[in-house]
């Protein structure tokens, strides 16, 4: 890295404990400084929602987050009048003697005004960070309403009017790829994708995270977890397995890894028990080829 | 060096453009908008000397799948070397040395140049490519159209309407306008005093059906390999919960590697990781298999489960008469689809699919697209 403004970046990212690589800093970095969303793909548990969280503290503004879900719609993600409080302020108004046009007035105020994500990053004192979590779990329908928003970053109530955004948010979009999104939802934003890390990283990571594991057992943590992988597995263990997995193994104050140990801890790492009985039955040359890479004990 | 500086920005800001373009050739969706893009990228980060940052940097702003960011680093180092050559590698100059100026067009008309040459090679190293996975023993799939696809699609789609649709008479809650619940919608406003604020509606409750489809592929089912695997991609696009097992001795769940997104991919899958396809047959082991590994799971009073099959079976009856029993208890209903079963004069005597015929619902033939359209739409 030779860019000066990129390097800072890298070390803000660095400060918050996330090990990044040069093209998850730089298409962060690009996302900041043209002022476009940015779509982060790739398979679960590398980290796509902890981008977003790390850079609002590296930022130091708020995270704000909206997690799609099937059937999400305007109504949850944009504001919501809150009836029973406007009734009882009506039933309250009724008492006393006002006018029917002070009564509107007051009755769609911005107290009744529930916000939802949507309007409070748009509403927000300061450019928020606005996290939408796998947003190809939320329907077509929502999509093409969250262009129109993330395009003129207005909203209209019909009650007060429109809302315009004083401070544009900085936009993070995460998907699973459940579903294709639409080119257009593409087209605005930079794309990124996120991979399984390589070892390096992935025990970088470890190191990072669980500062008092022995040094040997990470190493063999991470070579284990990088043939893993290369299995066709139903469910490919993440990052997020991996730090589990050296987490508990640390806490037990083991220092290296043998076959009796990983075929008891298996369940930590996968999650289906066809993927558990198909490693069981690899063990021995999974073991043998993680000790080309970390001089593993294949005795142990 | 001002003046110096404007003139390699601009050439290089045209080369960025004409990148654009040749991307676009490569099928990339790049408008006006993202040349500004990419444009203003390399504006904000500045004069470096750094190829890869640039390379990045270009990768974020123009590549928006997956697929296509790992093509992109193949296309970019083939374009710029390209470039590099007939620009006489002025990115690569030292900021002293003087750029040596060159018509735009001439740039343009040598990279046009090797595209074409290019694109003709690309054609030569596919053929080949193909013929080589033909002899090495894996199963090729070639020769399906597009039209031939959409056109199964079109019909498995009206296939499975009546097939999955099932009635139920129970309500759920509706978003949109439709039937009036007005029992809810009393309930509802009570709460607020009985003033009528909000409506609720409802719409008669789906059911999901899940449809579990088991294909054949042994050595006697070749010559519909291809149909077969068109049956199998269609039936997983167009039906929302579908589990597909395919087997020969035994049995493998395919239903992630159908799940690719293009077609091209999911038969690049299934040639890699089937290795049973086109081996003997052992017909009642490998259902037993299915009974007893994903029974559980699968099976149920909303399962439909279709076999596609010759029923040409080297095992055991008996063991193919105990599976299909147990199928066709867990299941909701059993499909068998034939693909011999369309030819006059045929009669399903053979020992396996005997033993198997007490427990079909429904058995059809199916063999091409035309048949499947006959038969299938019932």
């Amino acid at each position: 890295m030779q860019h000066p403004e990129l390097e800072r970046l890298q070390q803000l990212l660095q400060d918050q404990a996330y090990i990044t690589d040069q093209s998850i800093v730089l298409s962060v970095f690009l996302a900041r400084q043209l002022n476009k969303p940015l779509l982060v793909e790739g398979p679960a548990g590398v980290g796509k929602t902890e981008i977003a969280k790390v850079m609002a503290r590296a930022m130091d503004t708020e995270l704000i987050r909206l997690q799609c879900y099937e059937g999400l719609d305007a109504t949850h993600a944009l504001y919501e009048w809150n009836y029973q409080h406007q009734l009882l302020y009506l039933k309250m108004l009724e008492k006393q003697d006002t006018s029917p046009e002070e009564m509107e007035r007051s009755l769609f105020d911005d107290r009744f005004l529930l916000k939802r994500p949507l309007l409070q990053a748009i509403t927000h004192h300061k450019a928020p960070l606005l996290l939408i979590d796998e947003v190809d779990r939320a329907d077509e329908e929502f999509e093409s309403f969250l262009l129109e928003v993330l395009s003129d970053w207005q909203i209209s109530i019909p009650e007060i009017g429109t809302i315009k955004a004083t401070h544009i948010p900085q936009v993070i979009l995460t998907s699973n790829r459940v579903r294709e999104l639409s080119e257009a939802l593409r087209r605005r934003c930079l794309y990124l994708w996120i991979d399984y890390p390589d070892y390096d990283k992935e025990l970088a990571i470890v190191r990072q995270k669980v500062p008092d594991i022995d040094a040997r057992l990470s190493e063999q943590i991470c070579g284990f977890m990088q043939e893993v992988r290369k299995q066709r597995l139903e469910k490919v263990p993440g990052v997020a397995e991996t730090l589990d997995w050296a987490m508990a193994l640390a806490n037990l104050h083991i220092d290296h890894l043998d076959k009796e140990l990983v075929s008891a801890t298996l369940g930590i790492i996968l999650k289906d028990w066809q993927d558990i009985r198909q490693t069981q039955m690899s063990l021995s040359e999974l073991f043998e080829r993680v000790g080309a890479i970390s001089k593993l004990d294949v005795n142990g | 060096m001002d003046r110096e500086l404007i003139v390699r920005r601009t050439s290089l800001s045209e080369n960025i453009l004409g990148f654009c373009r040749y991307l676009r050739h490569k099928d990339f969706r790049i408008g006006p908008a993202e040349e500004a893009d990419a444009l203003l990228a390399m504006e904000t980060l500045g004069p470096f000397a750094n190829p890869d940052i640039f390379r990045l940097s270009l990768r974020a702003v123009l590549a928006r799948t997956r697929a296509q960011q790992l093509v992109f680093d193949e296309l970019y180092s083939e374009y710029w070397c390209e470039l590099e050559k007939a620009v006489d590698s002025k990115i690569k100059d030292a900021p002293e040395e003087k750029p040596k100026p060159k018509p735009a067009a001439g740039n343009f008309q040598s990279i046009k140049d090797w595209l074409n040459k290019n694109n003709k090679k690309d054609e030569e190293s596919e053929a080949a490519a193909y013929s080589a996975l033909a002899t090495s023993g894996k199963k090729s799939f070639e020769g399906f159209s597009d039209d031939e696809l959409t056109e199964i699609m079109r019909i498995i789609r009206r296939a499975a309407k009546p097939l999955t649709l099932q009635f139920n008479r129970r309500k759920q809650r509706a978003r949109r306008p439709g039937d009036f619940d007005l029992r809810q919608t009393l309930r509802r406003n009570l709460r607020r005093g009985g003033d009528i604020l909000e409506l609720v509606y409802n719409k008669p409750k789906k059911h999901r059906p899940q449809l579990v489809l088991l294909c054949d592929v042994s050595k006697s089912m070749d010559l519909y390999s291809k149909f077969l695997v068109q049956f199998m991609y269609g039936f997983q696009r167009v039906v929302s919960r579908v589990e597909t097992f395919v087997f020969s001795t035994s049995l493998q769940r395919i239903t992630n590697q159908l799940n690719k997104n293009s077609f091209e991919h999911t038969l690049e899958e299934l040639s890699l990781t089937v290795p049973g396809w086109s081996g003997g047959t052992r017909i009642g082991e490998s259902l037993q298999t299915f009974v007893e590994d994903y029974g559980r799971r699968l099976l149920s009073r909303r399962t439909l489960v279709l076999i596609m099959s010759d029923g040409w079976d080297t095992g055991e009856p008996e063991v193919m008469e105990a599976a299909m029993a147990s199928i066709h208890r867990q299941a909701s209903k059993v499909i068998w689809v034939n693909p011999l079963a369309g030819s006059p004069g045929y009669e399903p005597t053979v020992r396996g699919l005997q033993a198997a015929l007490p427990y079909i619902d429904l058995f059809v033939a199916a063999y091409d697209v035309e048949s499947l359209r006959r038969n299938l739409i019932i």
